[in-house]
């Protein structure tokens, strides 16, 4: 236990970082004041502990981490090829050989829904870090330097923000030629990111003003410390929470645009296995074949639903006060 | 006040520019043209360029902007380059469905959205509570088409097509031909689906929202002295709480007008309805530069119109709240 807290003081430290009397506490961990060092623990690692406590989060991630081994294993996983047709079994209903039936060209649903969730996850999560990567050092740049630089970045973020997020999303799919297989997940998630980029640098820049007011970034400019050192070493670690609560949440989003797009027959093309695209295509069949639209929809559904639960939880432990 | 609303009318105009500006030029670079569609696969690159010359495609982008705007002025949408029809005419036409599904999706956001969250906010931590925060969850969670889907199963299939699947019935007094099939009744059978198919997402989005400023509300000292003077509990939340929590709910719902502008798109499509959202997917994809134009302008101007609405409504429900 002693050794749990000590560890997670000297985490806490290392990122409160800037002041010369840290050092000395290094030197004597837990000794010194100790009633002081427990209190500093750091938000995160006290919003972690938290997570874990927990019920909805929890069950959240442990539907994101099925869905990431399903995706990782599909291979393995799905009974038959995801693509290949048999013309001999069309519209099969569910049963033991096909336990989620066969589509009009006799593909098999359960492998078609495996193999979907590589999409939507990797189009899901590689937007939202893309958006992240672009995203957060606009906004760092624009709320630590002010003035003309923030104006040009934050409105051209506004233009952005202008627009309904699917039109956009839209035409930029239609200016990037949707196809298939990696190409083609690589623009709609070079699409969603565009739509989302703003999301981060405006929450970014907020956190910066408010940050960079602190005693402890005067300080740092007082010694000397260049600003790039500043942003990344003092300010970013302090933005941290709102950033992963915005990330996990996003992902749910950006889940569903991705679906939205496919559905709209802008996604990834054929023969990619899309459950957006599998669930447009179905619905033709609906009259007399149900369950094939059925169960894309309900991947989608479970999917955005285990981020919506992990990323509410995250948002609960990290900022309580919205609780 | 007045002049507060004439300044912000004012800063709508170069938003929309902004908007319609980057839409026009999107537009053209995307690959392919809508001469090439136009002339179908036996065209000679004669044809074309002459066709381009016609329809002034040949100018540089900010000189085509720029005779769109002119003409815009003068209240001259231009004409789709694939059926000749005035893109006016059909933006008008096809207004008044969006309009309709727009309203009512969000009429059915705020019937499930505001009960939900006043039961969750006065009955916190109870089974109600869970209730209506785990409906919540769950419909932030499903996509409005895969929402369209079920409800096509249930209306259309499973109760022996009790609600239609597909097409739609004028309100009377908006059909725009004469062909068309106009009744009150037939009307609301086919926006139904689509408006609780829309409104779900939103439901869901505001009974979170509208429940914890709630919860924050209820704990004030003005609602304790409203209690303590007497008051019975239906005008302390009706007229005390709730309207102070609707403060950052209208915020959040003028944000959602906005997102309902592009999902529109979607529950247009899956309902094949003659709305605005499939008139901008068809355009779009068809690449009819007009068109598009014309769809991007209702939309901007749809999208800060809105918002202005939302700033004013702040006003009504905080007499604090004056602009000046």
């Amino acid at each position: 236990m002693a050794d749990d807290s000590e560890s997670l003081q000297t985490k806490a430290r290392a990122i409160s970082g800037g002041s010369l009397g840290e050092a000395e506490l290094q030197a004597a961990p837990g000794v010194a004041w100790p009633a002081k060092v427990a209190r500093s623990e750091a938000p995160l690692v006290q919003g972690l502990r938290r997570l874990r406590r927990s019920t909805t989060a929890l069950v959240g991630a442990a539907i994101v981490v099925v869905l990431i081994v399903v995706a990782i294993f599909a291979d393995a996983l799905a009974p038959r090829s995801p693509i290949a047709s048999d013309q001999t079994h069309t519209f099969e209903r569910p049963s033991w050989d096909y336990p989620l039936g066969t589509d009009q060209l006799g593909r098999d649903m359960l492998s078609r829904v495996i193999h979907g969730s590589r999409i939507s996850l990797v189009v899901g999560v590689s937007s939202v870090l893309l958006a992240l990567f672009v995203g957060v050092p606009f906004g760092m740049i624009a709320g630590y330097y002010g003035g003309r630089v923030d104006t040009v970045i934050m409105r051209a973020m506004d233009l952005i923000l202008a627009f309904p997020i699917f039109l956009l999303a839209i035409l930029l799919m239609v200016i990037f030629a949707p196809t298939a297989g990696l190409i083609g997940a690589i623009k709609v998630t070079g699409a969603i990111a565009i739509v989302r980029i703003p999301i981060y640098a405006r929450l970014v820049r907020g956190s910066v003003l408010s940050i960079k007011e602190k005693e402890y970034i005067e300080a740092c400019r007082a010694l000397g410390v260049r600003d790039p050192w500043i942003l990344l070493r003092h300010i970013l670690p302090n933005c941290w929470a709102p950033i992963i609560v915005t990330t996990t949440l996003g992902i749910a989003t950006s889940i569903i645009v991705e679906a939205t797009l496919s559905f709209l027959g802008l996604g990834t093309q054929p023969p990619t296995p899309s459950w957006g695209w599998d669930l447009k295509a179905n619905v033709s069949f609906i009259q007399a074949n149900a369950w094939l639209s059925m169960f894309p929809g309900l991947a989608i559904f479970v999917t955005v639903l285990g981020f919506n639960l992990f990323g509410d939880g995250l948002r609960d432990a990290l900022d309580p006060r919205l609780k | 006040m007045r002049t507060y609303i004439l300044r912000r009318l004012l800063q709508i105009v170069p938003t929309i520019l902004m908007i319609t500006f980057v839409v026009f030029v999107m537009m053209r670079s995307v690959p392919g043209d809508p001469v090439v569609a136009l002339l179908g696969d036996a065209y000679t690159e004669e044809d074309a360029v002459k066709v381009r010359a016609e329809y002034g495609l040949n100018k540089p982008i900010v000189v085509q902007y720029a005779i769109w705007l002119g003409k815009l002025v003068q209240g001259d949408w231009g004409a789709s380059i694939l059926s000749g029809r005035p893109v006016l005419q059909d933006v008008l036409v096809r207004l008044p469905v969006t309009l309709e599904l727009i309203v009512l999706s969000m009429g059915v956001a705020l019937a499930i959205a505001i009960p939900a969250a006043i039961i969750g906010a006065l009955r916190q931590n109870t089974w109600a509570d869970y209730t209506a925060t785990t409906v919540a969850m769950v419909g932030v969670s499903i996509p409005e088409f895969f929402i369209g889907v079920l409800l096509l199963l249930v209306f259309s299939i499973g109760l022996g097509g009790l609600l239609p699947s597909s097409g739609w019935v004028y309100l009377p007094g908006t059909c725009p031909s004469m062909v068309c099939g106009v009744s009150l009744w037939g009307n609301m059978q086919h926006v139904l689906m689509p408006a609780i198919a829309l409104g779900v997402g939103r439901a869901a989005i505001l009974t979170r929202l509208l429940r914890a400023s709630m919860l924050e509300v209820i704990r004030t000292e003005y609602v304790t002295t409203a209690r303590a003077k007497g008051l019975s509990e239906r005008p302390v939340v009706f007229k005390h709480a709730l309207k102070n929590a609707l403060i950052p709910t209208v915020t959040v719902m003028g944000l959602q007008v906005g997102f309902l502008i592009g999902a529109a798109i979607v529950v247009e499509t899956l309902f094949a309805m003659p709305g605005l959202g499939t008139f901008g997917i068809d355009a779009i994809i068809a690449r009819d530069y007009q068109q598009v134009q014309g769809f991007a302008l209702i939309t901007a101007f749809a999208f800060v119109v809105i918002n202005l609405l939302v700033d004013l409504t702040y006003t009504f429900l905080d007499p604090r709240i004056r602009y000046s």
